[in-house]
C-alpha cells in the first residue's frame, strides 16, 4: 500500500514538471529548494570560497596558492563553469571519486590494490553506476581491471577471530549501500517499527549471499555454490509465520530456481570442487536485476548519497533508512534527481556537474542572520568535514610539500609519504564499519597535529615549500601568500595587521614565527572543514 | 547465525550515528545525547566523585580470596586470616588487603547470569541491563557520560592495561565514540601525548593561541558547533600534555615502587593512583589471565599476591590522602570459580555464588553483605546480580536513578537495570 502511494506521488511529480522540463537539472534543483523555504537565502559563495570548495569536492584537495590567485584574477564570466569542467576531466577527479566510494562502500574495513584499481579505472572511464554495481555484485574473475571489485565481498567474507563468516552482515550491507535500506532487524522477523521491511526481503538476499565463499587466488575472488532450493525461514516471534524464498530483490521480484541438470547415473562420482562454476548462479540473477532503472530504491539511494556528499546532508537520513515512514525532506527533489539520473544512464560525472552548477551547492557558509536556519533548508552552505584523505592531500598542498612528496606516475611512494598518509588516516578516519557521516573530532587527532614529528617537519623550511618561500619574502608580502596557500583566500585588513604585528614582534625568529602561524591555520576549523 | 528473539544490539548502531549528528547540531560539544533532566546532569557534573575500577579479567577464586571456606569439601588448602575488622576473615593470600579491611566491604552473595567469557565480560562491564535492542556502555563510558570530566578537565575515562594503549572506543555502546577510554598500554602514555621535543612550552602556548584566534575569526559569522567541538579536543589534549609529570618515572619514590610491587599489576595500579590524584574521573586498572581451569592453587598463590599488594597500597594511600571518601573503589571479575575442583586441580567458571569487594566514596565500609552456604556452592541470602551492584554504585556516585535516563534516538533508557535495586546496607 505504501509503495503504491509512492508510485502515485512519483507520477504526479513527473507530470507537474512537464511545463519546464527543458530547464537544466541544476535550475530545477534550485527552484525546488527555494519553493520549500520562505526566508531569504544567504548569498552565493564568493570566488575564493567557491574555488576552495570545488577543488575539495572534485579534486579531493585544496587548490595551490598560484591556482587560487589566477582564478581570482580571471575576469571571464563563465569561469566557474570552466573550472568545474576542467576538474571533472582531470585525473584527480577519478582519484577523488575512487576514494569517496571506497570509504562509502568499504567503511574503513581495509584496503586492497586491485579494488582501488577497479574504482579508479571505473571513474576514469566514467563508467555508469549501474554497470559498476553489476560488476561489484557479480565480479568477473577473468578481467584484470574488473576483478578487484570482488573485494567488496571478500573482505566481508573474511572471518575474524572465532567469529564465523558474517553472511547476515554482508546481506545487510548490500541492502544498505546499494538500496538505502537497513534490513538487519528483518533477519529474524518482519521489522517491528518499519512496516516496509519484511523478513522475506532479507532472506531473499541472504539466500544468495550465504552461498558465496572466498576463492583462493592472489587477487580478490569468490566462488558460488549452486542454489538448488528455496530458503525456508520462520519468524522468531511467531512460529506459524513461515515462509520460503528464492533469490529476491527487496520489495521486488522473486526469481525461480531452475531444476538442476539431470545427473548422469553412469558418470563416475567425483567430489564437488568448490572452484566449479554453479550450474545456476543466483548471484548473477541479482546482479543483473538489482541495479536497474526499474528499481526505485536503487535510483534513490545513489542520488541521495551523491547529494549527501556534495550538500552535507542527505535528503533522506540516515542514508540507509529509506522507508515510507521516513520521508525525504524534499520528496519531489529526490524523485527528480532519481529520474534524471536514470534518464542520463546513471552518469555520475553528469550528476556531480549538475549539483555543482546549482546555487544550492554554491551558497556561502556565512550566516546572514544570528540564528542559523536548519541544515535541511540549504539556505546557508553546509559545512562538511574533510575526509582523512582530503585533509592529508590538502595539508601537503598548503605546506608546499605536494610536489616533493606525492609519488609521480609509476613511482613507489616514499616512506615519508606513506607514514604521513597512514598517520592522517589512522587519526582522522572513522572507526571500521562506521559510516563516515558525522564530524567527530577526537583527542587523538589533536595530539597527532600537535606532536607528530612528521607533521611538524612539513613546516620546516625547504626550497620551494611554504615556509621556505615565506622566509625569503619581504614581511609585507607574507600575509597574502600565507593566507592564499593555507586558507585559499586573501586576508582581510585585520588579519593582515595581525600577521604583520606577529612577525614584527618575533623579528629575530622569523622562521619559527612563520611555522607557528602556518601550524595554527592548518589546525584551525577553517582548514578542517569544507565550507 | 544470530537468532536471538530481539534484534542483535549492534543493528541499532545507526541511532548512535544520528544521535551524534543531531546533538552536535543542537548543543555543540556539551551534552551529546540527551539526559532526562539537564539540571540534574549539571549538578552531577559539579561533584568531584571518582572511581577506581580494578578489573581482573577471568575470575578470581572467591574461595581463595573474599569468601574462604577452610576445612570444607571444596575449601582448598589455604587458611582464612583475620582482618582489621573483627569478625571478618579473608583468604590468607590477601594479607595486605586484610589490614585495610576497614576501608572495604565485601558482597558475598553475588549471583550473575553468564559463565562464559564471551558473554561475561560484556554483561558485567555493562551492568547486564535489560535487552532493549541497544548495546549499553561499559561502566567507565557510562560514568564519563553521566558525570563528565572532573573540574581538572582531564579525560574522564582512563584505562591502565597490559599490551596496547591508544584511544579505545569499543566500550561506548550506544554512546558516541568520545566517551571511549584513553588507554595507557603498560602504563605508558599513548602516541603523541608528550609535547614534541622540537616545541618548547612557550612555543606550544603561542601556536595554540594563534589557533584559537583563527577559530574565533572563522566563527564570527558561521555556525559555531563544529568549531567548539574542535576546540574542545584541543583543550583536552592540552590539559593532558600539561600533566607529563604523570609519566615521569623519576618522580616515583623507590618506596612506592616496592609497596605496589614491580610486577605489571603493581606498576599499573601505581599509575592508576597517579591518575586519580591528577583528577581523572574514572580509572580502570586491568589485569588479564585470571582463569585457573588447571592448577588453581598454585595459580592463586602466584596471582592473588600480585593483586593483594598493590590493591592494599592503593587503599592505604587513598585513605592517607583523604581521597577515599571521594573515590569509589571496586575490585571485580567476570564471575567466580567453581567450588568443585576439577580433574586438572582447577576451578572453572561459577557465576552462581561469588564475591565482589568495594569501598570508598559513598559505600559503607567494614561490612560483609550476604552469605553463601557452608560449602560455598550457592547463595543463602538475597542474591545480588550485577544490576544490583550498578544501581548501588550509581547511587554512591550521586546519580539519582529516578531522574537519570539516557535518551537515545528518542528512546528513554534507564542507566541501569530497573528491576534491580541498590543494596541499601552498603549505602550510607
Amino acid at each position: 500500500m505504501a509503495r503504491s502511494a509512492l508510485l502515485t506521488c512519483a507520477v504526479v511529480v513527473l507530470s507537474s514538471f512537464d511545463g519546464f522540463a527543458a530547464e537544466p537539472l541544476h535550475q530545477r534543483i534550485d527552484e525546488l529548494i527555494a519553493a520549500d523555504f520562505k526566508g531569504e537565502p544567504t548569498s552565493l559563495s564568493n570566488d575564493v570560497e567557491y574555488f576552495r570548495r570545488v577543488n575539495l569536492d572534485l579534486a579531493g584537495r585544496i587548490p595551490s596558492a598560484a591556482d587560487s590567485r589566477s582564478f581570482l584574477e580571471d575576469a571571464s564570466p563563465d569561469k566557474r563553469v570552466a573550472v568545474i569542467d576542467r576538474l571533472l576531466a582531470s585525473p584527480e577527479f577519478a582519484d577523488r571519486m575512487a576514494n569517496l566510494f571506497h570509504v562509502m562502500l568499504m567503511e574503513r574495513r581495509g584496503d586492497n590494490e586491485d579494488w582501488m584499481r577497479f574504482l579508479k579505472t571505473s571513474f576514469a572511464q566514467n563508467k555508469s553506476w549501474d554497470q559498476m554495481v553489476r560488476e561489484i555484485l557479480n565480479p568477473d574473475r577473468e578481467d584484470e581491471s574488473l576483478r578487484g571489485a570482488a573485494y567488496f565481498y571478500t573482505r566481508r567474507l573474511e572471518k575474524s577471530g572465532q567469529q564465523t563468516t558474517d553472511f547476515p552482515g554482508l546481506t545487510r550491507d548490500v541492502g544498505r549501500l546499494f538500496l538505502g535500506i537497513d534490513l538487519q532487524c528483518a533477519e529474524c522477523h518482519d521489522h517491528l517499527f518499519i512496516d516496509d521491511y519484511k523478513q522475506r526481503d532479507f532472506q531473499g538476499l541472504f539466500a544468495v549471499y550465504q552461498n558465496i565463499s572466498i576463492r583462493s587466488e592472489k587477487f580478490p575472488a569468490i566462488n558460488e555454490k549452486t542454489m538448488t532450493a528455496k530458503l525456508e525461514f520462520v519468524s522468531v516471534f511467531d512460529a506459524s509465520a513461515k515462509g520460503d524464498t528464492g533469490p529476491r530483490i527487496p520489495f521486488g521480484k522473486e526469481f525461480e530456481i531452475p531444476e538442476p541438470p539431470p545427473v548422469d547415473p553412469t558418470a563416475k562420482k567425483k567430489r564437488p570442487d568448490p572452484n566449479d562454476p554453479p550450474t545456476f548462479s543466483a548471484l548473477s540473477v541479482i546482479a543483473d536485476s538489482l541495479p536497474s532503472s526499474d528499481n526505485q530504491l536503487f535510483r534513490r539511494n545513489i542520488v541521495n548519497r551523491l547529494w549527501f556528499c556534495m550538500m552535507g546532508r542527505g535528503l533522506v537520513e540516515p542514508l540507509d533508512q529509506f522507508h515510507s515512514a521516513n520521508q525525504a525532506t524534499h520528496p519531489q527533489l529526490l524523485e527528480l534527481l532519481a529520474d534524471e539520473f536514470a534518464a542520463h544512464d546513471f552518469d555520475i560525472r553528469w550528476m556531480i556537474r549538475e549539483l555543482a552548477l546549482s546555487d544550492t551547492w554554491q551558497r556561502s557558509s556565512r550566516l546572514n542572520s544570528p540564528t542559523a536556519p536548519p541544515r535541511e533548508t540549504y539556505q546557508v552552505g553546509n559545512q562538511r568535514r574533510l575526509t582523512a584523505e582530503q585533509l592529508f592531500w590538502s595539508t601537503l598542498q598548503a605546506t608546499g610539500n605536494l610536489e616533493r612528496l606525492a609519488p609521480k606516475d609509476g613511482e613507489k611512494p616514499s616512506n615519508e609519504f606513506k607514514e604521513l598518509q597512514t598517520g592522517f588516516v589512522t587519526s582522522f578516519a572513522s572507526e571500521p564499519k562506521e559510516p563516515a557521516v558525522d564530524y567527530t573530532p577526537a583527542v587523538k587527532q589533536a595530539l597527532f597535529l600537535l606532536n607528530d614529528s612528521k607533521v611538524l617537519s612539513l613546516l620546516k623550511p625547504q626550497p620551494g615549500n611554504l615556509i621556505g618561500t615565506l622566509t625569503s619574502l619581504p614581511d609585507e608580502q607574507v600575509a597574502d601568500e600565507l593566507f592564499l596557500s593555507v586558507f585559499c583566500r586573501l586576508p582581510d585588513d585585520t588579519e593582515r595587521t595581525t600577521i604583520n604585528d606577529y612577525l614584527k614582534n618575533n623579528v629575530d625568529r622569523k622562521e619559527e614565527a612563520l611555522s607557528q602561524l602556518a601550524w595554527a591555520m592548518l589546525t584551525s576549523i577553517e582548514f578542517a572543514v569544507n565550507h | 547465525m544470530n537468532k536471538s528473539p530481539c534484534c542483535s544490539a549492534s543493528d541499532h548502531a545507526f541511532s548512535r550515528r544520528r544521535l551524534l549528528g543531531a546533538a552536535a547540531t543542537a548543543t555543540g560539544v556539551g551534552g551529546l545525547g540527551g539526559l532526562l533532566e539537564p539540571s540534574v546532569a549539571e549538578e552531577l557534573r559539579k561533584n568531584e566523585k571518582q572511581v577506581l575500577f580494578v578489573w581482573l579479567d577471568g575470575g578470581m577464586s572467591q574461595l581463595e580470596s573474599w569468601d574462604p571456606k577452610p576445612n570444607t569439601q571444596f575449601g582448598g588448602p589455604y587458611r582464612a586470616i583475620p582482618t582489621s575488622v573483627p569478625g571478618i576473615h579473608v583468604g590468607e593470600l590477601l594479607p595486605h588487603t586484610a589490614k585495610q579491611m576497614h576501608h572495604l566491604s565485601i558482597v558475598r552473595s553475588v549471583h550473575t547470569q553468564d559463565n562464559s567469557h564471551s558473554a561475561g565480560v560484556g554483561r558485567i562491564n555493562r551492568g547486564d541491563p535489560k535487552n532493549r535492542g541497544v548495546v549499553y556502555p561499559y561502566f567507565g563510558s557510562a560514568v564519563a557520560k553521566l558525570l563528565g570530566p572532573t573540574s581538572t578537565g582531564l579525560p574522564p575515562y582512563c584505562w591502565v592495561k597490559p599490551y596496547s594503549g591508544g584511544f579505545k572506543t569499543e566500550h561506548t555502546g550506544f554512546l558516541p565514540a568520545k566517551y571511549g577510554a584513553l588507554a595507557f598500554g603498560d602504563a605508558k602514555p599513548p602516541e603523541n601525548l608528550l609535547l614534541n621535543e622540537a616545541v618548547s612550552l612557550e612555543q606550544n602556548q603561542a601556536r595554540n593561541e594563534l589557533r584559537k584566534m583563527f577559530n574565533e575569526r572563522f566563527t564570527e559569522d558561521r555556525r559555531r558547533d563544529w568549531a567548539d567541538a574542535n576546540s574542545y579536543v584541543f583543550d583536552v589534549a592540552d590539559t593532558l600534555m600539561k600533566r607529563m609529570d604523570l609519566f615521569d618515572e623519576s618522580t616515583i619514590s623507590e618506596r612506592d615502587k616496592d609497596r605496589y610491587g614491580r610486577h605489571a599489576l603493581g606498576r599499573h595500579m601505581l599509575m592508576g593512583r597517579r591518575l586519580l590524584e591528577a583528577g581523572v574521573r574514572f580509572v580502570k586498572v586491568n589485569s588479564y589471565h585470571w582463569d585457573s581451569h588447571g592448577d588453581n592453587f598454585n595459580a592463586c598463590e602466584s596471582l592473588i599476591p600480585q593483586f593483594d599488594q598493590p590493591f592494599a597500597a592503593m587503599l592505604e594511600d587513598l585513605a592517607e590522602r583523604d581521597m577515599l571518601d571521594n573515590v569509589l573503589v571496586i575490585a571485580i571479575s567476570e564471575f567466580g570459580r567453581t567450588p568443585r575442583i576439577n580433574s586438572h586441580v582447577g576451578r572453572d567458571h561459577w557465576p552462581e555464588a561469588w564475591s565482589v569487594a568495594m569501598g570508598g566514596g559513598g559505600i559503607k565500609r567494614g561490612q560483609v553483605v550476604g552469605k553463601t552456604n557452608k560449602l560455598g556452592t550457592f547463595v543463602e541470602s538475597e542474591e545480588y546480580d550485577i544490576g544490583h551492584l550498578f544501581q548501588t554504585w550509581f547511587r554512591a556516585l550521586g546519580v539519582p536513578e529516578e531522574k537519570m535516563e539516557y535518551v537515545n534516538e528518542g528512546q528513554p533508557l534507564p542507566v541501569a537495570h530497573e528491576e534491580c535495586h541498590a543494596i541499601e546496607e552498603l549505602l550510607g
